[in-house]
C-alpha cells in the first residue's frame, strides 16, 4: 500500500522528464553537381534621402566601397555597374525583383537601400534580397546611424558589406574591417604602418626613429610585437595600440639579435628567434614576457616562426641546419619535427586560419646562373603538394594570410621598389595596395 | 630489568593465550565478503550493456578528423594537376600544335629559275658552349591558361545539370533558398573525391542524411541510400561531418532543426 503512493510521484517524475518534440521543423535536399559556380550579386546603388549637402560625397563613399569590398570578397560575381537597371530603389516596396533578375543583370542577389546625411548623423538602411523568391526575398536588413564623415560612411559600407559575405560565404566573417600593418621607409626610418585591407587610410604607429620590423597584431588587436633596433642591438619590442607607447616586454632584450615575433592564436604567447646562445634559436614567452624557454637545438640559423592558428600547438619556421634555408614544421614544444620544402631557398611561412595551409617565400632555382624567381607558393600541409600563386612578376615576399582563409597579403620588389599587394589564395585578383615609398613586410589583423 | 613487572604479572601475560578466534573469524568474514562484493559487481556490471568498444558513435573517444585540404573559394574550372595559378583562366582550348610541314609534289615540273650568286661565307668563331646548361623555364602559364587547381576547391565534377539548385520539396528551400546554397557549397568544399575507389562508375551517387541545428551545427549523419560504392558512401558522410556549421538558421524560420538530405555525385 505504501509502495504505490510512493511509486506515484517517481513515475510522474519519470514522465516530465521525457523529451517533448515540437513539431516545428523543416526538410531539404540538395546535393552535389548542381552547379558550384560564384553567387552573382548586384549592388545597387543607395538612394540619398534628405537636401543635406553632405548626402552626395558621402552617398558616392558609401557605392564604391561597398563595391570594391563585395568585388574582392572572392565569393561572388558581382554585376557590373552598368548592366544594372538604372533604378536606385531605397525601400523594399520600390524594388522591382523582376527587373534584377532578368538579363542583362541576372542577378540572384541584390543589395540596395537608402542613406542620409541629416544632422551630423549618416543613417543607412541596407536590405539585400533574393530575386528570386518573390514571396520572402528579405535575406537581410540592417540600419546604421554614425557620425556624418568620409571615414564612417566607408566604415558603415565594410560592415554591411561583412554582413553580406558573412551571410552569403558560408559563414566565414568578411575582412571589410580588417587592417594590415606593414613597414614603410616613406618617412626617413622604417616605421610600422596601418591601412585599411583596400589600402585606404594609411597612416604611421609607431615613431621610433629607428629601424622596426616585422610587425604583428595580437590577436585581440591590442598590441603590436616588433624587430626594433635599439643600442643593445636587435629587440622584440611591443608597442599598445590602446596606451598609443611601447609596453616592457623584458623576454626580447637579451643580448644577441631578437627578430620576428609571432603571436599564437589565443594572444597568450609570443615566439621568436633570438641569437643569445649564439645561434639563432626559436623561443616561447608569454605575452608579458614571463616563463622564456628555448624550443630549437639544432646548429644552424632557426628563424621566423609562425603558430597554427587553428591549434595553437604547432610551429612553421625557417631553419638553415641543412644549408639553404628550408620550411619545416614542429610541435610547440620541439617535438615531431617536419620538413615541408625540398630544396631551394624557401621563407616567411604563413599558417592559413583553418590550419591546413602553409603560405611561404620559395625559389626553387637557387643559385648562380639559374633562372627562377622568388615567388607566393601555398601548401596543403598534409599532403605537400604545392601551388605556386606569382610568376614572372619581381620579387615576392612575406605572405600573410586573412583571417577568412581565402586573400594573401605580400610585398612584391620590382626594381628596387617594394609594394605591397593582395591577392585570393588561389593566386588571382592581385592588387597593389600601396604605391608611395617602400614598403613591405605586411601583416594581415586577425579581427 | 625484570622487576619492572611483577613476576606474577609477566607469567600471566605469557600463560594468556593470545586472542586468535575472533580476529581470525572476522578476518575471514571481511575477506569473504569482499570477495563476494566481487563477484557480485562483476555479475551485475556484467547485466548492463556498455558501449564501449567498436560501435557507431563517438564513445568518449578522440574525434580524428581527417585534414580537408579545400580553399573556401569558388572554383570555376574542374579540378587538373596544373601547379601554376595564372590570372586568367580561360576555358579557351591549348595552343594547336605545329602543322605538319606539306609533302614534296613528286610529279610536278621544276621551273628554271635564275641561279643567285651566292654571296661569301662568313667565317664565324663557333660559340663557346655555355658553361651552365640552361634549364627549360617552365614558369610560364601556357595559352588557354587553366587556374592552378592543383590544390582541389571544391572537388565537383560539372555535371550534365548546370541549372538552378532544386530544392523544391519543403517550404523552406523555397523561402530561404539562400541558406542551402550555404549548405550545398560548405558540403561542397569538403568533398573530397580523392577519397572515392576510381572504379566507382560515374554518376553513383549517395544519400546522405543530417539534422542542422537551430545554431547551424549539423548532427545525426547517416547513409540513407548507398550508391553501392562503400568508398563513395564514406567520403560522402565525411564530407558532411567535417563542416562545424553552416551559420545559424535563417531568423525568418520558427524551425528548432533543419532535416537535410544531401546528393553525392561522383
Amino acid at each position: 500500500m505504501n509502495t504505490r503512493f510512493r511509486l506515484f510521484p517517481l513515475v510522474s517524475l519519470l514522465l516530465t522528464c521525457l523529451p517533448i518534440c515540437l513539431p516545428a521543423q523543416d526538410w531539404v535536399h540538395t546535393g552535389t553537381n548542381l552547379g558550384n559556380d560564384r553567387i552573382r550579386i548586384a549592388a545597387a546603388d543607395f538612394k540619398p534621402v534628405g537636401q543635406d549637402p553632405q548626402t552626395p560625397a558621402l552617398k558616392a563613399a558609401f557605392d564604391a566601397t561597398l563595391y570594391s569590398d563585395l568585388n574582392s570578397a572572392g565569393i561572388f560575381d558581382l554585376v557590373s555597374k552598368s548592366l544594372i537597371p538604372q533604378t536606385t530603389p531605397g525601400s523594399p516596396q520600390e524594388i522591382n525583383l523582376a527587373q534584377w533578375s532578368a538579363a542583362p543583370s541576372n542577378a540572384a542577389m541584390v543589395a540596395f537601400g537608402a542613406l542620409s546625411a541629416t544632422n551630423g548623423r549618416l543613417v543607412v538602411y541596407g536590405w539585400l534580397f533574393d530575386t528570386r523568391n518573390a514571396a520572402s526575398p528579405q535575406v537581410l536588413g540592417k540600419q546604421y546611424n554614425e557620425i556624418a564623415n568620409q571615414d564612417m560612411a566607408r566604415t558603415v559600407a565594410h560592415r554591411f558589406a561583412d554582413e553580406i559575405i558573412l551571410r552569403l560565404g558560408g559563414g566565414i566573417n568578411g575582412i571589410a574591417e580588417t587592417k594590415i600593418f606593414f613597414v614603410s621607409s616613406r618617412s626617413g626610418t622604417k616605421e610600422i604602418w596601418e591601412m585599411d585591407y583596400d589600402g585606404q587610410n594609411e597612416h604611421a604607429v609607431t615613431h621610433l626613429g629607428t629601424i622596426s620590423l616585422s610587425p604583428r597584431i595580437s590577436p585581440d588587436n591590442s598590441r603590436i610585437a616588433f624587430a626594433s633596433l635599439g643600442r643593445e642591438g636587435w629587440a622584440v619590442r611591443m608597442y599598445s595600440l590602446e596606451l598609443g607607447r611601447m609596453v616592457n616586454f623584458p623576454a626580447g632584450t637579451a643580448g644577441g639579435s631578437n627578430q620576428s615575433p609571432a603571436w599564437s592564436g589565443d594572444g597568450s604567447k609570443v615566439a621568436f628567434s633570438s641569437s643569445r646562445s649564439g645561434d639563432p634559436e626559436i623561443y616561447i614567452a608569454d605575452a608579458s614576457g614571463g616563463n622564456l624557454r628555448r624550443v630549437t637545438t639544432f646548429r644552424g640559423p632557426d628563424v621566423a616562426p609562425c603558430w597554427n592558428p587553428r591549434t595553437n600547438a604547432q610551429i612553421a619556421w625557417v631553419s638553415g641546419r641543412t644549408g639553404l634555408p628550408q620550411i619545416y614544421t614542429m610541435d610547440q614544444d620541439g617535438a615531431n619535427i617536419q620538413r615541408m620544402t625540398d630544396g631551394g631557398y624557401a621563407i616567411s611561412p604563413s599558417w592559413s586560419p583553418n590550419g591546413q595551409f602553409l603560405t611561404f617565400s620559395w625559389n626553387r632555382k637557387y643559385g648562380p646562373g639559374a633562372p627562377g624567381g622568388q615567388d607566393i607558393y601555398f601548401m596543403d600541409i598534409a599532403s605537400k603538394r604545392w601551388l605556386q600563386l606569382t610568376h614572372e612578376s619581381g620579387s615576392n615576399d612575406y605572405p600573410s594570410w586573412a583571417p577568412d582563409g581565402r586573400h594573401i597579403v605580400f610585398e612584391r620588389s620590382i626594381g628596387g621598389h617594394t609594394q605591397i599587394w593582395s591577392m585570393l589564395a588561389d593566386g588571382t585578383e592581385q592588387h597593389q595596395l600601396t604605391h608611395t615609398g617602400n614598403n613591405f613586410m605586411p601583416n594581415w589583423s586577425w579581427k | 630489568m625484570m622487576d619492572l613487572l611483577n613476576d606474577g604479572e609477566r607469567l600471566e601475560r605469557e600463560l594468556t593465550p593470545e586472542p586468535i578466534a575472533a580476529p581470525a573469524m572476522g578476518s575471514l568474514l571481511l575477506h569473504g565478503a569482499l570477495a563476494a562484493c566481487l563477484f557480485a559487481y562483476a555479475i551485475i556490471g556484467g547485466l548492463f550493456h556498455h558501449n564501449n568498444w567498436g560501435n557507431p558513435g563517438s564513445g568518449g573517444a578522440i574525434q580524428v578528423n581527417l585534414v580537408s585540404s579545400a580553399l573556401p573559394l569558388p572554383s570555376d574550372q574542374p579540378p587538373n594537376q596544373n601547379v601554376l595559378a595564372t590570372e586568367t583562366p580561360s576555358k579557351a582550348p591549348a595552343e594547336p600544335s605545329p602543322k605538319a610541314k606539306q609533302a614534296v609534289d613528286e610529279t610536278a615540273i621544276p621551273i628554271a629559275t635564275k641561279q643567285k650568286p651566292q654571296p661569301p661565307q662568313k667565317q664565324t668563331a663557333s660559340k663557346t658552349s655555355q658553361h651552365q646548361p640552361q634549364p627549360k623555364q617552365d614558369n610560364r602559364a601556357q595559352f588557354g591558361e587553366q587556374s592552378g587547381s592543383s590544390i582541389p576547391r571544391s572537388t565537383m565534377a560539372k555535371g550534365s545539370t548546370n541549372g538552378p539548385v532544386t530544392v523544391a520539396n519543403g517550404d523552406f528551400g523555397s523561402r530561404f533558398g539562400w541558406y542551402v546554397e550555404v549548405i550545398k557549397r560548405k558540403v561542397d568544399q569538403n568533398w573530397f573525391r580523392a577519397e572515392v575507389d576510381p572504379r566507382t562508375p560515374r554518376g553513383a551517387s549517395t544519400q546522405i542524411y543530417f539534422r542542422v541545428s537551430r545554431q547551424g551545427v549539423p548532427s545525426n549523419f547517416k547513409v540513407n541510400v548507398s550508391s553501392g560504392s562503400p568508398t563513395l558512401d564514406r567520403s560522402c558522410l565525411r564530407a558532411t561531418q567535417r563542416v562545424d556549421t553552416f551559420g545559424g538558421l535563417p531568423a525568418g524560420s520558427n524551425d528548432l532543426w533543419l532535416d537535410v538530405t544531401y546528393d553525392c555525385t561522383y
